[in-house]
């Protein structure tokens, strides 16, 4: 009798597993036949430590009379998670990919895994608005696969301390020469004058990109990743212009006015020491200046900020580096939108998407409780956690810019903040272009990015001077060897044949 | 175990083989329920351990995600060819050879000394209380480890360079200089897993049988020698099955905590095989790549752990299988 009992109690443990597994089998088919009705799946990179609460993507069901699904991934994992829906076939209705990651899936593109959106573009009013240049950005033999959210093309720049400025009488920097004396200054002046030795010029991170490094290259006037040398495409570390760069910094390095640590130094620590007083430059991203004021505030009430962007290097010319005009692509694999119907669905969303309220609501919230309208402009709520959790998150669903979705700019109301809005339109006059950005390599795609880790190591070496620089050009040699060279023999190939 | 088999043997006489089968079969129906038992164990090995092996085939291909892996190209050893054409092969093989040995030599003893550092302690809460402390930064995550590691070692303001600065010596590059890479990776395992890697040692330890001690004592055997001639010979089977076992573990030197402290000064003692399929094979969407050598990172462990099994056997003890 007991042993019946057990008997029946297994069975029924078995059958639950079975319906367990199967009811989730059930589900997806559930949720599949729901997608045919009016639901959207979208997959994107989140900025935020948290998921943010669902009230504005409520408004933007109703508006657009979608259903949406939207998946967060945080920023760090985006990459991971995106190879991972790839590889098993679980791709969403809509990819949001970056430009590296573009260049990945380039070859899956040209398989025809991904709908070819060019030919639907001039039915839509408000998809017709995107920008010709930045779309020509993303073709793939021509052909026009993605929507894009736009981005202005440069907002490197620089943030120092105005307030140790003025405690040492000097203004911002116009020259490499004056930004080095400004570090130095800052190192060995004492610039918040408390009598002890405790502050530094630059403080830097673990990113030669994003980081310091490649604005100031850009400002010794290097070519943006790759640039021309009598005829041919170069990378940029084979240009005299780098090594100018890694001598600055170098030099820099080793009177101690950058931290010493940077390349081990994270995003966080490496603004904390700006926002806590230890350091008075920070390269990088212009706009950063109000979320590093919001927290310095706190904890250092007296510091005050400032931004710059013109900084002529030997050469005498201004220069920065610009990024192709978008943030994000948007991609629609035909594994998951099935049918044409399906997609034109899609594209009717993202065309509401950039009707005027629907951008603003997505990028700053709704009007009167997480921003007012002031000169034309959206002045964020004083609440900024508020605003961190409820909208910040969404702002990177939208597409199209500005310009062409109607939203509203910024309208700040700490002025820095909004001089470095108008410093990035001013950086549009002397941008340097990646050339290489319509260009096709094999290699690159499948070596490149090895290769590249021996130069930025060879560049953080030599900066530390562990290196110098005839070993320097060794690891150039070396890149060369190891597959540099066809790289550089598709792009100058694939260049030409963009020519003709 | 052999010689009680033996003398089974010799007193019944021996069996045809459809003899055994039906009590084999007997024996089956006898303990159907024990047999079902280790069903969910099987079903668990099967599912999450034998099925994916299944997808190593894609390491001899030219795998895309959209084609599938009966839709890809198959290029033989192609992957394999350009992983042992790496420049980089070598370094990374001695790294992670080096790393694996410094984990059985250093760390590997270290568990043992504690616990049997601890297994002398007589106030039982000091014990229990050593015990907690050191294994909660088992639980803590390596990103956590590795930050503190920075915080107390980094040239700016950090503290253990702060110090030395005070006493007037000289300021250490702890974190970008590639001779300190080794020590504070064996340093930081030290700190996160010895604490944890007791347990299983107290309780080999408090299997012993107390009345071996009671009679060493009358025998005049200090604490000392009871341990060396009592506790260790104990537990002497769960050290090597435990480093039997470790060894198979071999090239899973933990791919977080070594990619958390890899930096461009000390790649060269640093890259390991995790490191790199994740920067030349998995970021860059190589599947069949990154699978390949994976897949030769596994045949190293398995020789590793075949051989290591194979001289505790000729050493006399029992091996893992």
């Amino acid at each position: 009798m007991r042993w019946n009992q057990s008997y029946k109690v297994l069975i029924v443990f078995t059958v639950l597993i079975v319906l367990v597994a199967c009811s989730n089998n059930k589900d997806e088919s559930a949720s599949n036949d729901e997608e045919s009705g009016n639901q959207i799946e979208i997959m994107t990179r989140l900025h935020t430590p948290e998921v943010p609460e669902p009230n504005i993507e409520e408004r933007i069901e109703e508006k657009t009379d979608v259903e949406l699904d939207i998946s967060w991934v945080p920023d760090n994992n985006y990459d991971d998670r995106l190879n991972t829906a790839f590889s098993t076939g679980t791709l969403p209705d809509v990819v949001y990919l970056g430009f590296n990651q573009f260049n990945q899936f380039k070859d899956a593109v040209r398989d025809d895994q991904f709908w070819e959106i060019g030919p639907y573009m001039d039915e839509y009013e408000n998809l017709s608005k995107l920008k010709e240049d930045v779309l020509d950005n993303a073709l793939v033999d021509g052909k026009l696969y993605s929507l894009y959210q736009g981005r202005p093309l440069s907002r490197q720049g620089l943030i120092y301390r105005k307030d140790w400025a003025d405690n040492l009488g000097l203004d911002a920097p116009t020259t490499t020469d004056e930004f080095y004396e400004m570090a130095k200054a800052f190192t060995e002046e004492d610039p918040d004058g408390n009598g002890e030795d405790d502050t530094i010029g630059l403080t830097d991170r673990d990113d030669l990109i994003y980081g310091a490094f490649k604005t100031v290259s850009s400002w010794f006037g290097t070519p943006n990743y790759w640039g021309k040398q009598d005829g041919e495409l170069l990378p940029e570390f084979m240009f005299p212009e780098y090594i100018e760069t890694m001598d600055f910094f170098r030099d820099m390095h080793e009177n101690g006015y950058i931290n010493q640590d940077f390349p081990v130094t994270s995003k966080s620590d490496q603004q904390n020491m700006f926002k806590n007083g230890s350091a008075g430059l920070y390269v990088g991203s212009m706009g950063d200046v109000g979320s590093i004021y919001n927290d310095a505030k706190e904890i250092n009430p007296d510091a005050t900020y400032d931004v710059h962007n013109r900084v002529k290097g030997p050469n005498g010319e201004y220069g920065i580096w610009a990024i192709p005009g978008f943030g994000s692509l948007q991609l629609f694999p035909k594994s998951s939108v099935e049918t044409e119907e399906e997609l034109r669905k899609i594209l009717e969303f993202f065309d509401k998407l950039m009707k005027p309220e629907n951008a603003n609501l997505l990028n700053w919230g709704v009007e009167g409780e997480h921003y007012t309208v002031e000169d034309d402009g959206a002045v964020p709520d004083e609440n900024t956690q508020k605003f961190e959790r409820e909208v910040k998150p969404y702002q990177s669903l939208p597409i199209g810019e500005p310009e062409t979705n109607g939203r509203y700019e910024i309208n700040d109301p700490y002025e820095p903040k909004r001089k470095s809005e108008e410093l990035n339109k001013d950086n549009e006059n002397f941008l340097i272009t990646d050339p290489s950005i319509t260009l096709e390599s094999e290699s690159a795609i499948e070596i490149g990015d090895r290769l590249q880790e021996g130069i930025n190591d060879a560049t953080y070496n030599y900066i530390l001077g562990e290196i110098d620089k005839e070993e320097f050009e060794q690891a150039v040699e070396t890149w060369r060897q190891n597959g540099g060279e066809d790289i550089i023999a598709e792009y100058n190939k694939s260049y030409e044949n963009s020519k003709e | 175990m052999n010689a009680n088999s033996n003398l089974e043997r010799q007193g019944k006489p021996a069996l045809t083989k459809t003899e055994k089968r039906i009590a084999l079969k007997k024996s089956i129906k006898k303990n159907k329920w024990i047999y079902l038992m280790i069903l969910p164990g099987i079903l668990y090995f099967f599912i999450y351990k034998y099925v994916p092996m299944f997808g190593l085939i894609i390491s001899f291909q030219d795998y895309k995600p959209y084609e599938g892996i009966m839709g890809s190209e198959w290029v033989g050893l192609e992957h394999f060819k350009r992983l042992f054409s790496d420049p980089d092969f070598w370094m990374i093989f001695k790294n992670t050879l080096i790393l694996f040995a410094l984990q059985i030599i250093i760390f590997f003893p270290i568990p043992i000394i504690l616990s049997l550092m601890l297994n002398e302690v007589r106030q039982m809460y000091f014990k229990r209380s050593v015990q907690t402390l050191i294994y909660i930064p088992h639980f803590m995550s390596w990103v956590i480890i590795v930050s503190i590691s920075y915080v107390l070692l980094t040239m700016d303001n950090g503290i253990v360079n702060g110090t030395l600065e005070a006493m007037g010596k000289q300021e250490v590059n702890f974190l970008l200089n590639p001779d300190w890479f080794r020590p504070m990776y064996v340093l930081q395992v030290i700190w996160r897993e010895a604490g944890w890697g007791t347990i299983i040692f107290l309780a080999a330890i408090s299997a012993v049988d107390v009345q071996l001690y009671e009679a060493a004592r009358m025998d005049g055997a200090n604490r000392f020698r009871q341990m060396w001639h009592i506790t260790l010979p104990a537990i002497k089977g769960v050290i090597i099955i435990l480093l039997i076992l470790k060894i198979g573990d071999v090239l899973e030197l933990g791919f977080e905590h070594v990619y958390l402290l890899l930096n461009a000064s000390n790649r060269e003692v640093a890259e390991i095989f995790d490191t790199y399929v994740y920067t030349a094979g998995l970021k860059q969407g190589q599947f069949s790549y990154s699978t390949a050598v994976g897949f030769f990172k596994g045949l190293v462990g398995l020789v590793l752990v075949i051989g290591a099994n194979w001289l505790a056997k000729k050493a006399g003890e029992e091996g893992v299988y």
